[in-house]
């Protein structure tokens, strides 16, 4: 082992080998799927994120939300179906449209790939941004004012003015307006649920008996 | 094995000629005086903005109110700065500068084209602090340590193109014709990381992979900075230190190419392990977890090769700075190992994935094992260069207590703290805003434990600066204060 080459001949040939094997053989063989056409499901499978909501993607990546929330369920292990993060297990084909892809793989708060189907109030959504002590009491999550203007009102309050309880209350005469970045962020939010299935992410058992249960009540 | 005869011959003073190798290598030292002191220079700085950002994100955790109203400093935007100071600032920098005085002394020649190494290095700090202050501004990229805004990539890998080529023509300048596992080190870190890096940036932004890949890509890429990058450059430094700093050869040396060959091997392919239960094939991370397990061969032979010297000359580790921080570095190295093996298998993920297990562990590897390797060889290398002593030896010590003492915290903070919350979070049903609270005390140790850290690099900063700006005393001036004998060799106390 007395010359350069030979040292960096060894590591390219397996450098390249194990990049060839967990890297580029995964992607050749299931990186290339495209998307499903299914009329029942409303068309083209995954939905994608569009307008506002694909603007709102970008405020979460710019303030490095990731940091902190993961987008992807797991069935296998954890209580993430207990948990009503999700109903399925995450798939390679639900994250299709998204580059750059928003997974993270940190879960200092709650997983937020259904976040749209739990919390369907924008405005609940609003006060979370604004402080989320007044939503969830206790959360470490920061506050973000700085996509909200406080401002004097002038004639008739805005209706898109932040309803705040007595306590988080601004001085009389002012209200709080979320910007466009606090809007785009809460179209995100409602947009990200997985409503559609797909045949290799099964709902499990118990999702399906529970789903069988209220078609059979409806039925009735 | 010439080469151990001849660092070995170089510390035993009563040997012939060693005055005349104290003037070649004043020569040597000399050529690459410029270029060294300013990587150093800019490590030791990095090292306190990761400190600082570090510390800010860790109170952020446990004070959500902490520098709330600013939306430059949400923990989103601090912590990845975090993270790639830390990496591509400190540790990149000062593995570095501890390279380039490694393949000059072995190489056992001047090295020329000192400037070239000089811009190219300041081309790459530069490269850093747009990519901070992109981050700062909203562009980050939701990768793991690749958050830079993209238009900062080109400027990285251009720059580093430059050092890899300077320090490949470095080796090739060798007259020592024999090498030194250190040497096979240094030129593999270089290497890897051209293609890791390269690799990365075009499949996650020049021509990105679909979605779920993109995440493959990156852990892929993450934890091969650490094992194909950091980690070489460590290991390149303690085969050097040992000898140099406890005048023995490396215990076991002739089992370096087998731990060489393997770290490399599995090194390349633990990052998959990150993925289990995610949205790629099962087999990939399945693949990555066998490789992280792999990782305990060559970290057995590296715990005997070092541990097997270290404590055989157990006496000069508490009067050596440099073997102090060595042998810190080296326990660290172990301890991390061993939570980076047991901890990618699929039973302890379904405890500890998503937690701050992993950042715990990280931290561990990079402060503990990198960081304090690298200060230990700067240590060495500065009073060397400089030919000046240490001003304050107690700043010495204080760095060393203050950074493994924080050290200690951190890990309790974060490992510990991380299997806790990471049986709640993935063990049970318990509400997330009863997590954070349970955690609360977690983040507070992580943040204390950070705050020693400062304390030592702050410390670290003044010894350095005082060290350089100092006017050298007349003992100084007029003879060459290094004796290559380990009984001579500086002390902290």
């Amino acid at each position: 082992m007395n010359r350069g080459p030979f040292i960096f001949l060894g590591v390219f040939i397996i450098l390249s080998l194990t990049w060839a094997l967990v890297i580029n053989k995964p992607i050749q063989e299931t990186g290339h799927l495209s998307p499903i056409f299914d009329a029942e499901q409303g068309g083209r499978l995954p939905i994608g994120i569009k307008g506002g909501a694909a603007q709102g993607k970008l405020v979460y990546q710019e303030f490095g939300c990731i940091a902190c929330h993961t987008q992807q369920v797991r069935v296998a292990a954890g209580f993430d179906l207990e948990r009503g993060w999700g109903e399925r297990q995450s798939v390679a084909r639900d994250y299709l449209d998204e580059t750059p892809v928003l997974i993270g793989n940190s879960r200092l708060g709650p997983d937020l790939s259904n976040v749209g189907k739990r919390q369907t109030d924008a405005s609940w959504h609003m006060l979370h941004f604004y402080n989320p002590d007044i939503t969830s009491k206790g959360s470490n999550m920061p506050a973000m004012p700085f996509l909200f203007e406080t401002r004097e009102i002038v004639g008739e309050a805005t209706s898109r003015a932040l309803k705040l309880p007595a306590e988080y209350a601004v001085a009389d005469g002012y209200e709080v307006i979320p910007s466009r970045k606090a809007e785009a962020l809460v179209a995100y939010m409602k947009s990200l649920k997985v409503t559609y299935d797909l045949k290799e992410a099964p709902k499990s058992n118990d999702v399906m008996s529970e789903e069988l249960s209220v078609a059979l009540e409806n039925a009735k | 094995m010439n080469l151990i005869g001849n660092l070995c011959s170089s510390l035993c003073s009563n040997l012939e000629g060693d005055a005349k190798n104290r003037e070649a290598q004043r020569t040597i030292d000399a050529a690459i005086r410029f270029p060294l002191l300013s990587i150093f220079k800019a490590s030791i700085v990095w090292m306190l903005i990761a400190t600082v950002f570090g510390l800010i994100a860790s109170i952020k955790l446990h004070t959500p109110g902490f520098i709330e109203e600013c939306q430059y400093m949400t923990y989103g935007k601090v912590e990845p700065i975090f993270w790639n100071t830390l990496i591509y600032g400190w540790l990149f920098n000062a593995g570095l500068g501890c390279a380039v005085f490694l393949l000059a002394r072995i190489g056992g020649t001047p090295l020329k084209q000192g400037v070239f190494l000089t811009i190219t290095t300041v081309i790459w700090n530069l490269a850093v602090v747009i990519g901070v202050v992109g981050i700062i501004l909203g562009d980050q990229l939701p990768y793991k340590w690749l958050e830079f805004p993209s238009y900062t990539a080109p400027i990285l890998f251009i720059s580093f193109l430059g050092i890899g080529l300077w320090c490949a023509m470095a080796f090739r300048a060798r007259v020592q014709r024999t090498t030194y596992a250190s040497q096979w080190w240094i030129l593999t870190a270089l290497f890897s990381f051209a293609w890791i890096y390269s690799a990365a940036q075009i499949m996650l932004v020049c021509s990105p992979a679909q979605g779920a890949f993109q995440t493959l890509v990156s852990a892929w890429y993450a934890e091969n900075v650490f094992g194909l990058l950091i980690a070489p450059l460590a290991f390149a430094t303690i085969y050097y230190l040992i000898p140099k700093t406890l005048g023995i050869a490396v215990v076991g040396y002739r089992y370096t190419g087998i731990a060489f060959w393997s770290w490399i091997l599995f090194a390349s392919v633990a990052g998959t392990a990150k993925m289990v239960n995610g949205p790629i094939p099962v087999w990939v991370a399945s693949v990555g977890v066998i490789a992280t397990f792999g990782l305990l061969l060559p970290t057995t032979t590296f715990s005997i090769q070092f541990l097997g010297s270290l404590l055989s000359r157990f006496s000069k580790i508490w009067d050596t700075a440099s073997a102090r921080f060595l042998i810190a570095g080296v326990l660290s190295f172990i301890v991390t190992m061993l939570f980076k093996s047991f901890g990618a298998l699929r039973g302890s993920q379904e405890v500890v994935q998503f937690s701050i297990f992993e950042s715990g562990v990280n931290q561990l590897a990079l402060f503990g094992f990198a960081g304090m390797v690298f200060t230990g060889a700067s240590y060495f290398i500065l009073p060397r260069l400089l030919n000046k002593e240490f001003p304050s030896p107690t700043l010495v010590d204080l760095q060393f207590w203050a950074h493994g003492m924080g050290l200690v915290l951190l890990c309790i903070g974060s490992i510990s703290g991380g299997i806790q919350q990471g049986e709640l979070i993935n063990g049970s049903t318990a509400d997330m805003l009863a997590v954070v609270n349970t955690m609360r005390s977690s983040y507070f140790l992580a943040s204390t434990g950070l705050s020693f850290i400062l304390v030592g690099a702050i410390a670290y900063n003044v010894t350095f600066f005082w060290m350089l700006l100092s006017a050298r005393s007349k003992k100084e001036a007029s003879t060459s204060l290094i004796e290559e004998a380990p009984e001579l060799e500086y002390t902290a106390s």
